[in-house]
């Protein structure tokens, strides 16, 4: 992270979205909008006396998954980068009541600035990776665990926050009633693994619910139980993790979670069925971790049409080829890294994206693209006009051009892909596909045919 | 270029026995030997290899065959690599014409007598076709020697920081007020428990 922030080379641009991407490989045109933080980032040094002074401090952390709180201006952790804070318009007291303030009175750098606007930035880049990574699955769309109905009923990205030692506790692990657990249940499998929420296998959960009793057992003195359909360790040392797990005497239950209720007195109870014993178990227990699977982000399919590529049936970023490219899409230029293109952990994260990296700069480093002659080029003498063609283009490579209140159609023969589709719709009959011109159509036709025509003329012999 | 000016040469393909053990590869070139404007038809076992390139090269070389029909595999496989094979004996790689009889004829059927009497079929489609393939040359633009990446969690600053060490701009995009994503959330990762910030 650092390092990112302090490369000569890289440009962070921060609480900022893609907006509008066009071009095609090698000179993409991209928009971005850099949104207000009201913070000006040249005058702030990060100090934080902004945040520690905000009135309005019982806002639930996103970073620390609810669990804790933050102020309205706030730095999201103390590692961020960039350290500078942002203002949360949604509830800050003076975008709501229209006074307060106390953050510009007390800044000393005068870094706060209320009157700041969006600001949209205009890119040209050669290459694009996208690494929007995933979404936990929420909890609360497994009913059958009720998460949500009580606190000690926890996901895992909050367990990893309460164990952080940045986190809101510390790194204690504590149940609502700020005591470490006796009891704690590790289930795997939320939210994957399950016809009624996501069919596939999120792979990272195994490893981290088991990372999770790990940590149980070192922070704690309580009794683990972790409730498991199979143990999918297949990874380099991952293996021998379980078995180090194993050896820290956690109670493994080989049965899917079935439910989880809440107790009069509090207490949870976790149900399944032992599948190896063959019968109904129950566990009370004072803590519940649900281990979810993860899942692409809400707004993925968006991101999917600003970027002009695919998803495959789990909604992940579909990539060119499962095997042999792997971080291509079907956009030239495009490549995925990380775990927008599937479910994946930190290495294979990590290898990913390397990937990708390494897709780009040998693009980059080649300096020059081959664009395929293999094209659709208009007869402007026979184009009409009618632009019937550019909404049919599925690269969006036709355009219209006009000249003294008439005009014509042009094909960028960069984003132009040879599909046929203009050519056939064409109703001028003005638009030819190099390579697959009407002439070899044609003659391919007689050639797959010629044959049928002497065996039906044998036949009338 | 037409058929009366076309020189053809077609090789057919018996990928060893992929296509050999249910077309009949002798018959099929005795047929396409036959076809107008074929100058030379051959068999091998497997055109893609080395000896097989070689093969179409020196054809072209000194039979002076200008159109060629390679009768194999699919083309997403091996359509770069004739046209490659072609364009170092000298010929324009759009005069190349490939169809697949391994999908879609040996690896989808039984029967070797109608196996074959389809690979005839798609060779006579294929010379009929070459004849009439025009020479066309590709271009080529400059490439923007920036790169943008879009997400600021693990992946985003691994690939941002291995393009900005060789050398080219990056722009990395997050849209939370901080790089890090899940993974500045983590406490510690498995196997090695070690630090993820």
């Amino acid at each position: 992270m650092m390092d990112a922030g302090r490369h000569p080379n890289i440009e962070l641009l921060t609480y900022s979205e893609v907006e509008e991407v066009s071009g095609y490989i090698g000179k993409f045109e991209v928009k971005v909008r850099k949104k207000a933080r009201y913070v000006n980032a040249e005058l702030c040094t990060g100090c934080g006396l902004c945040q520690e002074k905000c009135p309005r401090k019982k806002i639930p952390s996103e970073f620390d998954e609810g669990l804790g709180n933050r102020s309205a201006i706030y730095i999201p952790f103390p590692q961020a980068i960039p350290r500078i804070p942002v203002v949360d318009a949604e509830h800050c007291t003076y975008f709501l009541k229209q006074k307060c303030r106390v953050c510009e009175k007390l800044c000393p750098a005068e870094a706060i600035d209320f009157e700041q606007e969006d600001e949209t930035l205009e890119l040209e880049v050669g290459a694009i990776i996208v690494a929007t990574g995933f979404a936990q699955f929420d909890a609360k769309s497994s009913p059958q665990y009720n998460y949500g109905r009580s606190p000690d009923i926890i996901d895992g990205l909050q367990f990893e926050r309460m164990s952080s030692a940045t986190g809101p506790t510390e790194g204690e692990i504590i149940t609502s009633k700020g005591v470490p657990p006796k009891r704690v249940a590790v289930v795997h499998c939320v939210g994957a693994r399950d016809e009624y929420s996501n069919a596939y296998c999120s792979r990272v959960c195994c490893m981290y619910a088991l990372k999770h009793a790990h940590l149980v057992r070192d922070k704690t003195d309580a009794e683990v139980y972790e409730f498991y359909m199979d143990i999918r360790a297949a990874g380099k040392g991952y293996e021998e993790f379980y078995e180090r797990v194993q050896a820290e005497e956690v109670y493994f239950v080989r049965g899917r979670g079935a439910e989880v209720t809440v107790l009069e007195d509090g207490q949870l109870m976790v149900l399944a069925e032992d599948t190896i014993m063959g019968r109904p178990v129950s566990a009370k227990v004072d803590m519940v971790i649900l281990d979810a699977g993860m899942v692409p982000y809400s707004d993925a399919g968006q991101v999917a049409s600003t970027f002009g590529i695919g998803r495959s049936e789990d909604g992940f970023f579909l990539e060119a080829h499962p095997k042999l490219r792997p971080v291509d899409t079907n956009t030239d230029g495009i490549f995925l890294g990380g775990a927008c293109q599937a479910p994946r952990d930190v290495p294979d994260t990590v290898a990913h994206a390397s990937a990708a990296a390494a897709q780009c700069l040998s693009l980059l480093s080649r300096g020059v693209v081959t664009i395929s002659p293999t094209v659709a080029v208009v007869d402007e003498e026979l184009c009409s006009g009618c632009q019937v063609c550019i909404a049919l283009c599925p690269y969006s490579a036709i355009s219209f051009v006009s000249h003294n209140g008439t005009g014509v159609v042009k094909v960028n023969e960069a984003l132009c892909k040879g599909c046929g589709t203009c050519v056939a719709a064409c109703p001028a009959g003005a638009i030819e596909a190099r390579h697959f011109t009407d002439r070899q159509i044609y003659a391919e036709i007689e050639g797959l045919l010629r044959g049928l025509r002497l065996e039906a003329e044998e036949a009338r012999v | 270029m037409s058929e009366e000016t076309s020189k053809i040469g077609v090789y057919v393909c018996e990928c060893g026995i992929n296509i050999g053990a249910v077309v009949d590869v002798p018959e099929v070139v005795r047929f396409a030997a036959e076809l107008p404007s074929v100058a030379v038809a051959r068999e091998y076992k497997y055109v893609c290899s080395e000896p097989g390139q070689d093969m179409i090269e020196r054809d072209i070389e000194e039979l002076g065959i200008n159109r060629v029909v390679v009768a194999s595999c699919t083309p997403r496989m091996h359509e770069p690599t004739f046209q490659q094979a072609v364009a170092e004996a000298g010929l324009n790689p759009y005069c190349l014409q490939m169809t697949n009889i391994r999908e879609h004829v040996s690896w989808i059927s039984k029967d070797e007598k109608a196996a074959t009497e389809k690979a005839k079929r798609l060779v006579h489609a294929a010379v009929a076709r070459v004849a009439f393939h025009e020479p066309l040359e590709s271009r080529t633009e400059e490439v923007t020697p920036a790169t943008l990446v879009v997400g600021g969690g693990i992946a985003g600053i691994q690939a941002a920081l291995t393009i900005a060490d060789g050398g080219y701009q990056v722009y990395l995009v997050e849209r939370e007020p901080t790089i890090g994503g899940h993974m500045a959330q983590l406490d510690k990762t498995f196997p090695t428990l070690d630090c993820s910030t």
